[in-house]
């Protein structure tokens, strides 16, 4: 042992023991049981129903792109309801422990929260919102669409692909179980040295924050390079960059971001984790370390990583705005560049993190100019939007209503932004709730883009539409809960409140606290009203049951697929004529030909290995957190070993036989006449006049899409 | 001077009937951004003006706008023509690009030039341009987990948890911290500044409103973060000569060792107010050194995961 441990260790179980279990809280506890009867219950339900089979084939060992990506957004959403329970608690402390004579229980001097609880509690909702809800539903988006818009089969490494999946999951679940055993990281989600120190951390929740985050940046960054090396390489003939839908180009630069960003983060975790393992002085007061590094290297990455998760929005609000006004974007050439220019610059404003940490005025000159730079291709994009519902026909459905939401926050965040990169003004305000609210408008345009796409392809995913009353039902409760705490939350930052005061000192402030506390309870019915909206809509599948372009007016080529969309995507690669390509078919009426002739197709083969390394990946994690070293060894060798099978066995994939693809195309074809009754059985052919409809074999942009699957990682 | 500055502002504001109500009304004490009472939190409110003022146009009028457009091309209400393939003009494609751009190029004159004004190691709105003529009054405040130790080395005293500061005199600040990062921030009177260990960082301030004003430390430090609060009063100078006088009496001193021992975690549930009246001269740099040559000031696990009984436990050791 290198570091001095307060408390026991022992070779078998490392730090682990019986009183790390909070058996004792009255707040886990209970929560321990539900969770443990839930999960009996599901197990039990699925053996009832002899769903095990179904579940490992068609999910477990998929490579399939659209399952991986709706697995992610499961996860996303799950974690966005752990991370919102995690803001109800947060609120209620603060409304609750708020002036002197404030009451407390649960052993908490005021409110019901003792400060380290509080702060475990902020640190994790934090993390999990940012990196395991936002993060995992974008990917999700991404890894759906992206394939599909772009003419692809599948992803460039499907197995790659399933591996991030299982990785992310290793870390939801990691962060989870630190709920029920020892405890979680109480330095917020961004960490600050030297609090992250052995000395001032003593217990385990700053190695489970570690290890988390290592996994999420490991699971992102696979997932990364899987869609950059998807978009250069498997675009389906014709479909040349300047064609590109929008959400890919967003999507193309969100990922150069993330895999020239995530090393940083991976790197900094790494030293703070040799400062608690090893002992060494990366980031102490003392000793030669230096606590302001960990600080920049955090926000080198911090700061790319928030434009990684917004930029994917943005393409998605491009997709949604054109489609609900029934006119291509406004300025696609200048889109592009604005989000190119969005990505370039985010690489150098992380100091506006810490513009109080005492650097001279002209470093905090210069980064503020860069900040607000950023504004300026910002400001082109809420432009665009507005220009594109300029002499258009605009139709309020319930994901056109969750986009012009989306605008709507992203113009006050904008505006908040740009207050803060100011340094006379980030002197008042950092670290304030003013830059929670700040920060939260601007997460929040990020979750009215994913509500919206979450309406407008589910249709393109499970082949029926959401309800649209609902849907609009829960956009008009979440938008009220949004303005009853984000409006008295910027207030209080202008009152001087600070951010994660766990005993709120100032008993004036308690109107606001409690206006926001009935927010609170506002997103609670909006949550409400998000399961309905899903059993009603699960129950009336059959009424509507949506034709492959769904809207009527929807513009780029994942519309031209069947809905839901087989597992092949395409059964012939389509040729790409134009920038919108449903949009100018539909108009030269080669929207719903037949291919000629079916040909075999090469598709790679289900595997449980990503599955297997996932969950070991998790152990390692667990192992490290409480360092069992034998376990953590063995699950890394294991892991090592793994890959070498892989690497030796590769995937030869299997082949779909024309006959059978036409089979199975004609059954599709049935379905979407019934659906959309658009379908005109004559209309067959591969040639209308110079048009192109379908390419040549399947044979893609950048080479035969389906060996890519064969030399998968 | 900076306060005209802020008139004229907040004339316009009046005019627009936003802010400016809030900023004018009875209400104003609340909102402790909108009614500085010192030089450095007034320059930071006239840079949030002039901020607000720029981008709310802009903001506002594209609001504006895009209600307009979701009005006129309702579909079905026939209010606006429909032009389906309308999607490029140049026209507006320089305004859509200009506009961003003169409006950010406006706003990083003033960017650059407050940063300069309010460079908390050297204030130009301080030191060059309000300049006032008293004599400064110097303040090394210390952090500990979770204190506040304010030492006057001019009158070599120290007060814990409370700083009393005299009005018209600049005050030069320099800080660090024991054990781990926080925030040193007065709303009122001067913005956030780092406050860490091993390190030393620099703030100055000027009032000439008598008052009493909150000090929070703004940054997360641990388990005693929320009661780490001070309270700031700004006397006459009369006064302060007397209160100086009164520390000065105070039977209780501090030494090296003693500080180590006032350094140790405790949490400041009572709000408690020491004064010291010795204090060795360079206790800022020693304990510096201190810190950089490795010393630490551990946080026991309990106090983290009980604070009732740490609590119970501190008062126990008469340390409350
Ligand atoms: C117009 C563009 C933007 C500008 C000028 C801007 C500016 C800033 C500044 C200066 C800060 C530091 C505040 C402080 O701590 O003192 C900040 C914090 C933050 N911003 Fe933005 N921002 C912009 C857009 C975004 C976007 C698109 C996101 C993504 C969701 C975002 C998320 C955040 C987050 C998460 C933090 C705070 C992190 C923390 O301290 O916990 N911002 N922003
Ligand atoms: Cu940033």
């Amino acid at each position: 042992m290198l570091v001095q441990l307060p408390g026991g260790w022992n070779p078998l179980l490392g730090r682990l023991a019986l009183d790390q279990i909070p058996y004792d809280n009255p707040i886990l506890a209970p929560l321990f049981v539900a969770v443990v009867v839930g999960t009996i219950l599901l197990f039990g339900l699925i053996t009832y129903y002899r769903k095990w089979g179904y579940l490992w084939k068609e999910w477990l060992t998929t490579v399939d792109h659209k399952k991986l990506g709706v697995m992610y957004i499961i996860i996303g959403l799950v974690m966005l309801f752990r991370g919102f329970i995690d803001g109800l608690m947060i609120r209620t402390q603060q409304v609750w422990a708020n002036g002197p004579h404030s009451s407390g229980v649960f052993g908490a001097l005021h409110g019901y929260l003792t400060p380290f609880h509080f702060g475990q509690v902020y640190s994790a909702h934090g993390l999990i919102m940012i990196l395991l809800a936002a993060t995992p539903l974008l990917v999700g988006f991404m890894n759906i669409i992206v394939p599909i818009q772009i003419g692809a089969r599948d992803m460039a490494y499907p197995y790659l692909n399933a591996l991030g999946l299982w990785i992310t999951a290793a870390a939801a679940v990691l962060i989870m179980i630190s709920l029920f055993v020892g405890d979680f990281a109480h330095n917020g989600w961004f960490g600050y040295a030297p609090i992250f120190e052995l000395q001032y951390s003593p217990g385990v929740g700053v190695d489970y924050w570690i290890w988390t985050l290592q996994l999420t940046a490991l699971g992102t960054t696979l997932g990364g390079i899987n869609l950059l090396v998807t978009i250069i390489k498997m675009r389906a003939p014709g479909m040349t960059w300047f064609r590109l839908p929008i959400f890919v180009w967003t999507s193309l630069s969100a990922n150069i971001i993330a895999l020239t960003s995530f090393p940083a983060l991976q790197v900094a975790l790494g030293l703070v984790a040799a400062d608690r393992y090893l002992g060494s002085h990366f980031f102490t007061a003392g000793f030669g370390g230096n606590l302001m590094l960990y600080t920049n290297l955090f926000w080198i990455w911090g700061h790319p990583e928030v434009y990684f998760v917004i930029l994917p929005a943005f393409g998605m609000m491009s997709e949604i705005f054109p489609t609900f006004s029934e006119k291509p974007l406004f300025g696609y050439v200048t889109m592009v560049a604005a989000s190119f220019a969005i990505a370039g610059v985010s690489w150098m404003v992380w100091l506006h993190h810490f513009f109080t940490m005492g650097a001279g005025p002209q470093v905090n000159s210069f980064f503020s100019v860069a900040t607000m730079l950023v504004g300026i291709p910002t400001g082109v994009k809420v432009f665009n939007w507005a220009f594109t519902m300029y002499r258009g026909r605009i139709t309020y459905s319930a994901a056109m209503l969750w986009a012009i939401g989306a605008l709507f926050m992203l113009l006050v965040g904008g505006m908040t932004g740009m207050m803060l990169a100011i340094p006379a003004i980030n002197y008042m305000v950092h670290n304030s709730v003013f830059v929670i609210a700040h920060f939260h408008s601007m997460l929040l345009v990020i979750v009215y883009a994913i509500f919206g796409s979450v309406i407008f392809w589910f249709p393109k995913v499970f082949g029926f539409r959401l309800d649209e009353y609902w849907a609009k039902v829960m956009f008009w409760l979440f938008t009220a809960g949004s303005a009853l705490v984000f409006v008295p939350m910027y207030m209080l930052g202008f009152m001087g409140m600070t951010r994660r005061l766990d005993y709120v000192f100032n008993p004036a402030w308690h109107p606001y606290l409690e206006v926001m506390e009935v927010g609170i309870a506002v997103y609670c019915l909006s949550v409400l009203a998000f399961v309905v909206l899903l059993y009603v809509s699960i129950r009336d599948r059959v009424k509507n049951r949506a034709g492959a372009d769904a809207w009527g007016t929807a513009r780029s080529l994942e519309w031209l697929a069947h809905s839901p969309v087989p597992f092949y995507n395409f059964a012939v690669t389509p040729h790409v004529n134009a920038r919108d390509e449903l949009a100018w078919r539909r108009e030269h009426g080669m929207d719903a030909l037949e291919p000629e002739r079916y040909v075999d197709i090469h598709m790679p083969s289900n595997t449980g290995m990503a599955l297997y390394i996932g969950a070991l990946t998790f152990v390692l994690g667990f192992g490290l957190t409480w360092r069992i070293w034998w376990l953590s060894l063995l699950s890394l060798a294991a892991i090592i070993l793994l890959m070498i099978i892989r690497s030796f066995r590769g995937d030869d994939g299997y082949i779909i036989t024309g006959a059978e693809l036409e089979r199975m195309e004609k059954e599709a074809l049935r379905n979407r006449a019934q659906a959309d009754g658009k379908y005109v059985s004559g209309g067959r052919g591969q040639v209308a006049g110079t048009a192109i409809a379908y390419g040549r074999n399947g044979a893609s942009m950048g080479g035969d899409p389906f060996n890519s699957s064969r030399d998968g990682i | 001077m900076q306060t005209s500055r802020i008139k004229r502002l907040a004339g316009i504001w009046g005019c627009l009937g936003f802010l400016g109500l809030w900023a004018n009304t009875a209400n104003a004490g609340v909102f402790w951004l909108f009614d500085p009472k010192g030089v450095m939190a007034d320059t930071d409110l006239y840079y949030m003006l002039v901020d607000v003022l720029t981008m709310g146009a802009i903001v506002g009028t594209t609001a504006l706008l895009v209600i307009w457009f979701m009005w006129r091309y309702h579909k079905g209400k026939n209010r606006g023509s429909y032009h389906p393939e309308w999607s490029h003009s140049s026209f507006l494609e320089v305004i859509v690009w200009g506009v961003p751009i003169i409006a950010v190029g406006f706003l990083a004159y003033f960017a650059v030039r407050g940063t300069f004004e309010l460079n908390p190691y050297d204030p130009t709105i301080l030191t060059r341009v309000a300049k006032p003529a008293e004599k400064p009054v110097k303040v090394d405040v210390i952090a500990t987990d979770w204190q506040w130790l304010f030492v006057y080395p001019q009158y070599h005293m120290a007060v814990a948890n409370q700083l009393v500061l005299p009005e018209h005199r600049p005050v030069f600040f320099r800080l660090t911290s024991t054990a781990v990062t926080s925030g040193f921030f007065i709303p009122q009177l001067v913005g956030m500044i780092d406050v860490m260990p091993g390190m030393r960082t620099k703030n100055a301030l000027e009032s000439s409103h008598i008052g009493e004003y909150q000090g929070i430390s703004s940054d997360y430090a641990g388990a005693g973060t929320s009661w780490m609060t001070f309270k700031t009063h700004i006397v006459g100078q009369e006064d302060f000569a007397g209160w100086v006088q009164k520390v000065q009496s105070s039977p209780t001193t501090m030494t090296e060792a003693q500080f180590n021992a006032f350094a140790m975690p405790y949490i400041n549930v009572h709000h408690r107010v020491v004064y010291f009246s010795q204090v060795p001269s360079g206790l800022f740099d020693h304990v510096i050194m201190e810190v950089m040559h490795g010393k630490t000031w551990p946080v026991p696990p309990m106090m983290t995961e009980n604070m009732v009984a740490y609590i119970q436990k501190q008062s126990a050791e008469h340390r409350d």
